[in-house]
């Protein structure tokens, strides 16, 4: 008898809890937005700061009360999968996103789950926002893939030519790991070089993924002694072991790098010897943080404990594709008013201050405009935080 | 020159202690422990956590790396692969059952210590500089020490303690060892323990150096087979010199072969692969292990 | 019929009547149209892992099947995007070149037994993986991307196969070719298993020596099975290509070879049909617990230890009890 109206009061408790969260969820229609991409494994670092961002912003927006598209307020759902890097996983992640009804996904993070999608992506009625540089994603025929934020070719002869103009670099060598993105990464950044006129005095010397000790894959490269090291698509959990050995092998130039850091890791990693490292960043440096992106890093921490600066940039994919659906109500199940919008799009960018704009770019490099105009944010690191350097824009 | 002897020197003795871990519990109890590679990076946040976070003295963090990771081992082996090898399953099974240790242990640490790569401060600071031709940070000289001292602790323990001694009737007769009275439940045990404690402080000495993250445990597993390969499955000296040996190898054929660029990994690769294809016992490995 | 009693013909036609109707009707009912791409998945899968069962069969843990499955994938690729070849013709193409690759190889290392060959298996690998990162006609680090969809065949004006490109929907096009392929290395490895070669096989793994003794051509018999092996990897690795229409040295890894072993290991190595249940489990599991989000790997993980510590022979071993055979 007693345990069945235990059972009895558990199912009413239930019960009125599902109800309880429905009417709760019932005053907006959700609009779920995917996110597929690698948050379990090696490489989960790339993904949880895109996945928390997501559903930070998310958080955010439905405790103000919904996002308004076309007179409807809706709340934001973010649907997450974990490809754990594999692209076949990709794939169908992005088949259980059409499931879902989802038009707009962000990620993969990866070249081979990115170029992987692509057909289920685009037979589906997708628009994704992949965090991988080859060309042929965003080049038509290709049409669904839209770049979540700045490529390599495109930063790195901004950064490459701002060290020659101030800092006088004429020489430059390159390492990357063996591993597709970093190698097409290194191969970009080599034939950028070699258009400004560097002179590039290594650009072979590669290492595995594992590696625990640089201070032999270095060596090589240091006795060309050039002026500038790259290291190209360099993860986060590497970088700050490049940059020690480096120096501690005497090194004394600048080292630079086309992926976003994060400046703890590196503090941790390397303290001091970091000192001086160039990096690409988001928008959070003080100088150009709106209040808004201040309150999303403390939302942020306060949601998961600790900020992740990869984040400054990854932030923007879900603005991008909330603040477009505003502009075009109607492209809510409908990609292709989507994709007519994107040539015209402009908002005002509420994450820096001054009058920077939301506005899709990426002619010169595409041939159509297939890329979110993040502020490209060239940092350097300096005692435990990244001071900007400069601020460029890509077309 | 000498560069490269110091390179090979470090990492070598780095190496061989993974591989000393790993070979320890094949040769017991012919468990191809993939969950090794994760082990080692417990035994680096546990380091990281007491030492960089908490401020608790090196050697002490150490000590509880170790701990841990026995206490870990001695429960893994207790109740999941003892009760797998006596049941009636292939021998091979216990792959599978070490691969789900190794699936499940990288979510703990996903949950636990998060995602991200973490560093602890330096323990020494200064770099020896011998006029350009031998540059070894000191930290590194004093992590590839301690290194050598556990392996010639470890060494000690195994020639000539009743534990060693056990363990090494174990690993050459489990049934000899068994009539010989050897208590074979109990020995298994603290066998995989001390191998899991290996993994354990060769993780909390590198994280000093090289940081840890989540990912680099499955890579540093595949490192391990490697090395446990080229010695000799199951042979403890075997798995010192295997470790010496990828050390070198890998400092010699990254100096030498780095003007090949790309192709320089590949050419080690495929070395080890016709190394083993004409001497498939390894160094000094018992044939068909 | 073949020597198949009744029951064992009902049961194949359940499972066809499944696979073929059932799975469309449930999908068709629930609106899950995403479960056709995991069940393509794993039934390629599942080839790839026959392959890794009939290594084991002769008794050597093979670790490389993610090698040949690479070795298919870009055979395929090329064969279709820089020779323009019809992906029909090169899906066969890329099984037998994986085979003559397993051939090449085989003939050293299959004198290597236990964790030495399992060892080697893993490093080769990676060495499959370095090359395609290495080599110009597989485009490096960049990848072949754009495959067009397999186009129709037809003989005499008459379509035998239907063109995908021109298809509305290939999902279901995939889930059906991937499943007759999956159907045909099964009656295929069901075959050889009740074989003369199959009973070779059998006295091989208990005990090589022995069965050189009384006369078998062990040597032979190894190369001829690590070429099937690779064969069944070669296709579905080629298949993967064609429905992600893109190649890249990291299609196939390190984690994809020990995966392939696990299946084995899951379904049970004493059971033809064990890879195939395996992979099911493994790989749909994984998509169906995909509701937890973050615990996703812990909850995945620990039902994986729990089985394999109350079933250690395998999820088939259920049904057959202990000491079953096949």
């Amino acid at each position: 008898m007693q345990r069945r109206s235990l059972i009895q009061a558990a199912l009413t408790a239930a019960t009125l809890t599902a109800f309880g969260v429905t009417s709760a969820l019932a005053e907006n229609p959700a609009l779920k937005i995917g996110f597929v991409g690698v948050t379990s494994g090696p490489a989960a670092a790339w993904g949880i700061s895109n996945q928390r961002s997501m559903e930070a912003r998310a958080a955010w927006l439905n405790e103000t009360g919904g996002y308004t598209i076309g007179g409807t307020t809706y709340d934001i759902e973010i649907v997450s999968f974990d490809d754990q890097k594999d692209p076949k996983r990709a794939i169908a992640g992005m088949e259980k996103m059409a499931q879902e009804g989802i038009h707009y996904v962000v990620g993969p993070n990866v070249d081979d789950g990115a170029a992987a999608v692509r057909p289920v992506a685009e037979s589906n009625g997708i628009m994704y926002f992949p965090y991988a540089f080859p060309k042929s994603l965003y080049q038509a025929p290709a049409s669904n893939a839209v770049l979540g934020m700045v490529a390599n070719y495109q930063s790195g002869p901004a950064i490459y030519k701002y060290l020659m103009e101030n800092k006088g670099v004429k020489t430059v060598a390159f390492i990357a790991a063996n591993e597709s993105d970093p190698l097409s990464q290194r191969d970009g950044g080599v034939a950028a070089a070699k258009e400004l006129g560097l002179e590039v005095v290594s650009d072979n010397v590669t290492y595995q993924v594992d590696t625990t000790d640089f201070t032999p894959v270095l060596t090589p490269v240091m006795r060309s002694r050039p002026d500038l090291l790259v290291l190209s698509g360099v993860s986060p959990a590497n970088a700050p072991q490049l940059i020690r050995s480096a120096r501690e092998l005497g090194f004394q130039g600048i080292i630079s790098t086309e992926t976003a850091q994060d400046a703890g890791v590196l503090a941790e990693g390397a303290g001091d010897l970091a000192k001086g490292f160039i990096s690409v960043g988001g928008a959070s440096t003080p100088e150009l943080a709106s209040p808004m992106m201040n309150e999303f890093v403390d939302r942020y921490t306060e949601m998961f404990g600790e900020y992740n600066d990869e984040s400054n940039t990854k932030v923007y994919a879900l603005e991008y594709i909330l603040e477009t659906l505003k502009a075009e109500p109607s492209a809510i199940d409908d990609v292709e008013a989507f994709k007519a919008k994107m040539d015209t799009f402009e908002a005002p960018n509420p994450y820096m201050n001054g009058d920077a704009k939301l506005r899709y770019v990426g002619m010169s490099s595409f041939g159509q405009k297939r890329q979110v105009a993040v502020p490209l944010v060239v940092n350097v690191y300096q005692d435990g935080a990244f001071e900007t350097l400069f601020v460029a824009e890509v077309d | 020159m000498e560069q490269i002897l110091a390179n090979g020197v470090y990492l070598g003795s780095q190496y061989a202690m993974i591989a000393l871990g790993l070979t320890l519990i094949f040769a017991l109890m012919n468990v191809l422990n993939f969950a090794h590679g994760q082990m080692y990076v417990i035994g680096g946040f546990v380091t990281y956590t007491f030492y960089g976070q908490w401020g608790v003295p090196f050697v002490l963090a150490l000590v509880m790396s170790c701990v841990t990771l026995a206490i870990l081992g001695a429960l893994i082996e207790r109740y999941l692969f003892a009760p797998v090898i006596k049941g009636p399953a292939r021998e091979e099974s216990t792959m599978l059952l070490a691969a789900g240790i190794a699936f499940f242990l990288d979510a703990v640490i996903l949950l636990v210590f998060g995602e991200k790569q973490s560093g602890v401060p330096k323990i020494v600071d200064g770099v020896f500089n011998y006029d350009f031709r031998l540059i070894m940070p000191y930290d590194r000289i004093l992590i590839c020490v301690l290194a050598i001292l556990s392996i010639v602790a470890f060494i000690g323990l195994m020639q000539y303690t009743k534990t060693g001694r056990a363990l090494r009737a174990l690993a050459q007769d489990r049934t000899a060892a068994q009539l010989m009275g050897v208590n074979v439940d109990r020995y298994s045990m603290i066998g995989f323990a001390l191998g899991a404690m290996l993994a354990g402080l060769v993780g909390g000495l590198l994280v000093t150096i090289t940081g840890v993250n989540l990912g680099m445990g499955g890579a540093t597993s595949i490192k391990a087979f490697m090395m446990v390969m080229i010695g000799g499955a199951g042979v403890i000296s075997g798995a010192i010199w295997d470790g010496i040996i990828l050390g070198f190898m890998e400092a010699i054929g990254l100096a030498l072969l780095y003007q090949y660029g790309d192709i320089t990994y590949l050419l080690i690769f495929v070395s080890l692969m016709i190394f083993l294809a004409i001497r498939p016992q390894g160094l000094m490995g018992k044939p068909w292990g | 019929m073949f020597g198949f009693t009744s029951k064992q013909l009902a049961r194949v036609g359940i499972f066809l009547f499944m696979i073929f109707i059932g799975v469309p009707l449930i999908v068709g009912a629930t609106g899950r149209w995403d479960f056709y791409f995991t069940l393509t998945s794993v039934a390629l899968l599942a080839i790839a892992s026959a392959g890794v069962w009939l290594t084991f069969y002769i008794g050597r843990i093979n670790i490389g099947q993610g090698a040949f499955a690479l070795i298919g994938a870009y055979v395929s690729a090329i064969l279709v995007v820089k020779a323009g070849w019809s992906f029909w013709i090169s899906l066969p193409a890329a099984g037998l070149f994986a085979a003559v690759v397993a051939i090449l190889i085989g003939l050293p290392i299959l004198r290597l037994r236990g964790v030495y060959f399992a060892m080697i298996t893993l490093v080769l690998t990676q060495v499959v993986t370095l090359t395609a990162l290495a080599l110009p006609i597989t485009n490096g680090a960049r990848g072949i991307s754009n495959i067009p969809l397999p186009s129709g065949i037809s003989v005499f004006g008459i379509p035998i196969l239907p063109d995908f490109a021109a298809m509305e929907n290939t999902k279901l096009a995939f889930y059906y070719t991937a499943c007759i392929l999956m159907i045909i290395t099964y009656a295929a490895l069901y075959r050889l298993v009740n074989s003369r070669l199959g009973h070779l096989c059998r006295s091989m793994q208990q005990n090589e020596e022995l069965a050189s003794s009384i006369g078998v051509n062990i040597s032979y018999i190894r190369i001829v099975i690590f070429a099937i092996s690779s064969f069944f990897g070669g296709i579905g690795g080629a298949m993967f290509g064609s429905i992600a229409q893109s190649v890249y040295p990291s299609s196939f890894q390190v984690a994809d070879s020990v995966n392939f072993m696990l299946n084995c290991f899951l379904g049970g190595l004493g059971y033809v049909f064990g890879p195939m249940l395996g992979t099911l489990v493994l790989y749909f599991g994984w998509d169906l617990l995909f509701e937890f989000g973050k615990y996703q790997m812990l909850i995945y993980s620990t039902i994986l230890i729990v089985i394999i510590r109350f079933l250690p022979n395998g999820l088939l071993s259920i049904r057959f009890g202990k000491g079953g055979d096949k």
